[in-house]
């Protein structure tokens, strides 16, 4: 078993095909060879039966046995009869009622020896039997035997003898002979070419999966960028080739991604790190003897500083979010929540307006601290693309399902390019006079998560010049 | 006091960087190094302050808010403005640098960057594009420093000195009459990682002077309870 574990798929399908094709044939073979053994065999007895017929009809005629009430078997007539019945190749006997052989046919050394008589099978033949017909050997030799019971009229029951008549097999056994060395090289044939056909057929039909395999090897290994080449195949392999493909697209797609996000952090992070380096060296090449730069490059290192664990708050932040065990539910009042949040959004603000459009009361299920960040994140990416004449406006609407919280601003708004790429984490649109430095870029991949970490989704529609809606939906329980 | 050098022998540099704090500390050191410093946060007022005021090199950061730095850099090319650039960039791919080099900057640097290195480097195109304002040489009082070769003599006669004398020599030479402390003295010269007392710099102070026949009134001279000052005596301010 362990052996047959050991062997490749190919070699297992080749073995299970050849011993298929095996057994098939031997079985044909060996079935064909017993039909035309039986096919001579009658033949053979019909022969000899269609030659005895007259002979034995006319010796009961010219006997007066035929229609006789108390027909009598006299051994010389026998004698005759048996004589009659002998030829070069079938020799026969007759035996009285009581199976005693009473009268040989053969005469000539050419002809053949009879068999000794079956008792079982006589007592067949004694007992109405027409057609006693069966295989026996003499000197090892075969030989087919017919038993003949004698009677004076067809269908009488009174048989007052049977007759023996055997015919040799040799002949026969010699035609068998050729035939079933002829049958063998067919099936050796068959099986040579059958199993190299099948060996080449099961080759062609796993093929791509030796291809499929080097590709899992090559990716494993770390080549994300290898695909299964997929030849158009639409049978199982062909399906599992495009299918295997689909999910490297995704994994390196995933891949990717992460990769970008890493650079683009570092990046993030190398920024106000250079401020700080440079700082620093300047201030140690002596810049610190001078209080008033000092003061300077220490403030700027200080917004640096600050500017860094920010960055990696938001990061954790974002890492969190991954898990949902760091989400704390309350039920709550959205009127409430939001007479709490405009305080706040007011001090963001400044002295540009936010307007609150309440819609219908409803409580939530959610965590407060998250949904005030979404919110904030919202309103300051609102407040930065838009003038100070125009409000930002914040809503909410009830539906069959979940609430919908929207923000909206009469701002610059964006063009379709920056709109596909606003949820991307550190993607920095373009800015009109206002610093990018400030910016991590990771306000809206933050607020996406928080919503999705929710159950909710975000949306952000846009109308360049005319303003943006950033809508974003939370499930109700 | 600082003493400098007057304005318009002092070399023009334009910084277009965004970010506040790496213009503070740009500037603020650049000063410190004798250069004039204009300091612009985007690229259009960048290019304007180009327009009206001759620079004789640009320190340009590649993210900028308006217009980013390759554009404003192919702009000063299509202008023929023959200003040398030095571009910063925080990426490190080769394909940036090679964009950057191409739309016309003569050299990049990638942040976080040395202080020390971007002098160097500002040195070298300035050396290359021939605008270097200063001699290469450095003269005072009889001694003549050569920064190439790392020669130094005295009133003809050569003057072995081991490097960190030389490095001594060649701050106080380039900045005359800027009061040096000895932490700043120590930092310059040995580094800013060095660990130990500032008292060493007496120590190779006074080597210093031994070997250029320093005697009272000094060229290096003890400037009490602060550090050290180079006088060379002649009216070079």
């Amino acid at each position: 078993m362990k052996l047959v574990e050991r062997l490749s798929l190919r070699a297992k399908l080749g073995l299970l095909y050849a011993a298929l094709l095996i057994f098939s044939v031997v079985l044909v073979g060996f079935c064909s060879y017993w039909n035309i053994w039986e096919l001579f065999i009658n033949n053979k007895s019909s022969h000899l039966r269609a030659r005895a017929k007259p002979v034995i009809e006319h010796w009961l005629i010219g006997n007066g046995l035929a229609g006789s009430p108390h027909p009598r078997l006299d051994p010389d007539r026998a004698a005759a009869l048996a004589r009659d019945l002998t030829s070069r190749d079938s020799v026969a006997i007759i035996l009285n009622r009581e199976g005693r052989i009473i009268a040989t046919g053969r005469r000539l050394p050419e002809e053949p020896e009879a068999p000794l008589p079956d008792q079982q099978e006589l007592k067949r033949a004694f007992a109405g039997e027409n057609e006693v017909t069966y295989c026996s050997q003499v000197h090892g030799e075969p030989v087919l035997v017919m038993l003949i019971p004698l009677r004076p009229a067809p269908a009488s029951p009174h048989i007052f003898g049977v007759i023996q008549l055997s015919s040799t097999l040799a002949d026969i056994n010699q035609i068998l002979f050729r035939h079933g060395a002829m049958l063998m090289g067919l099936v050796a044939a068959i099986l040579i070419l059958g199993t190299l056909a099948g060996y080449w057929l099961i080759g062609v039909s796993l093929g791509d999966l030796q291809g499929l395999l080097d590709a899992c090897h090559q990716i494993s290994k770390g080549n994300l960028s290898k695909r299964v080449p997929l030849k158009n195949r639409k049978d199982e392999i062909g399906q599992l080739a495009s299918s295997f493909n689909e999910m490297v697209d995704r994994l390196e797609a995933t891949f990717a991604s992460q990769q970008r996000f890493v650079a683009n952090a570092a990046h993030e992070l190398l920024t106000p790190l250079t401020g700080l380096k440079g700082s620093l060296e300047v201030l140690l090449r002596g810049a610190q003897d001078d209080p008033v730069a000092r003061a300077r490059l220490s403030k700027g290192m200080y917004k640096e500083v600050n500017r860094l664990i920010r960055l990696c708050d938001q990061l954790l932040g974002l890492s969190r979010l991954e898990s949902s065990s760091h989400i704390h539910r309350q039920t709550v009042g959205l009127q409430d929540f939001f007479s709490d949040f405009m305080s706040q959004a007011r001090l963001l603000a400044g002295n540009r307006s936010v307007l609150l459009r309440p819609g219908p009361f409803v409580t939530i299920s959610v965590d407060p601290d998250l949904l005030q960040q979404i919110l904030l994140n919202l309103l300051s990416n609102a407040l930065r693309h838009s003038t100070d004449e125009t409000p930002v406006v914040i809503t909410w609407r009830l539906r069959p399902e979940f609430v919908e919280i929207e923000v909206s601003d009469q701002g610059e708004g964006m063009d379709q390019e920056t709109l596909s790429h606003v949820f991307e984490p550190f993607f920095k649109g373009k800015s009109t006079g206002r610093s990018l430095g400030k910016r991590s870029g990771l306000g809206l991949a933050l607020a996406k998560s928080m919503v999705e970490a929710h159950g909710g989704s975000i949306h952000i529609r846009s109308n360049l010049g005319k303003g943006t809606t950033v809508t974003f939906t939370l499930p109700i329980k | 006091m600082i003493m400098m050098a007057k304005r318009e022998d002092r070399t023009k540099v334009l910084i277009i960087e965004d970010d506040p704090v790496i213009t503070e500390f740009l500037s603020t050191g650049l000063r410190y190094e004798g250069y004039d410093v204009t300091g612009k946060d985007n690229g259009r007022a960048g290019l304007e302050a180009l327009k009206r005021e001759a620079f004789d090199l640009v320190i340009l950061d590649i993210m900028l808010p308006d217009i980013d730095g390759f554009e404003v850099c192919r702009r000063i090319r299509a202008k023929a403005i023959e200003v040398p650039i030095l571009m910063l960039t925080v990426k490190k791919d080769i394909s940036d640098r090679v964009m950057g080099l191409d739309s016309g900057a003569d050299d990049y640097l990638t942040k976080p960057f040395s202080f020390e290195e971007l002098l160097a480097r500002m040195r070298a195109i300035l050396r290359r594009s021939g605008k270097a304002r200063e001699n290469s040489k450095l003269h005072a009082a009889g001694v003549v420093l050569d920064p190439a070769t790392r020669r130094v003599s005295l009133h003809g006669r050569g003057v072995e000195l081991t490097p960190t004398e030389f490095g001594l020599l060649e701050l106080f030479m380039r900045h005359p009459y800027r009061v040096f402390t000895r932490d700043t003295l120590l930092n310059r010269v040995l580094g800013y990682d060095f660990d130990g007392g500032t008292n060493i710099i007496d120590v190779h102070i006074s080597h210093l002077r031994n070997k250029l026949g320093d005697r009272p009134p000094r060229l290096i001279r003890t400037v009490y309870g602060v550090g050290y000052a180079f006088h060379p005596g002649d009216d070079a301010s």
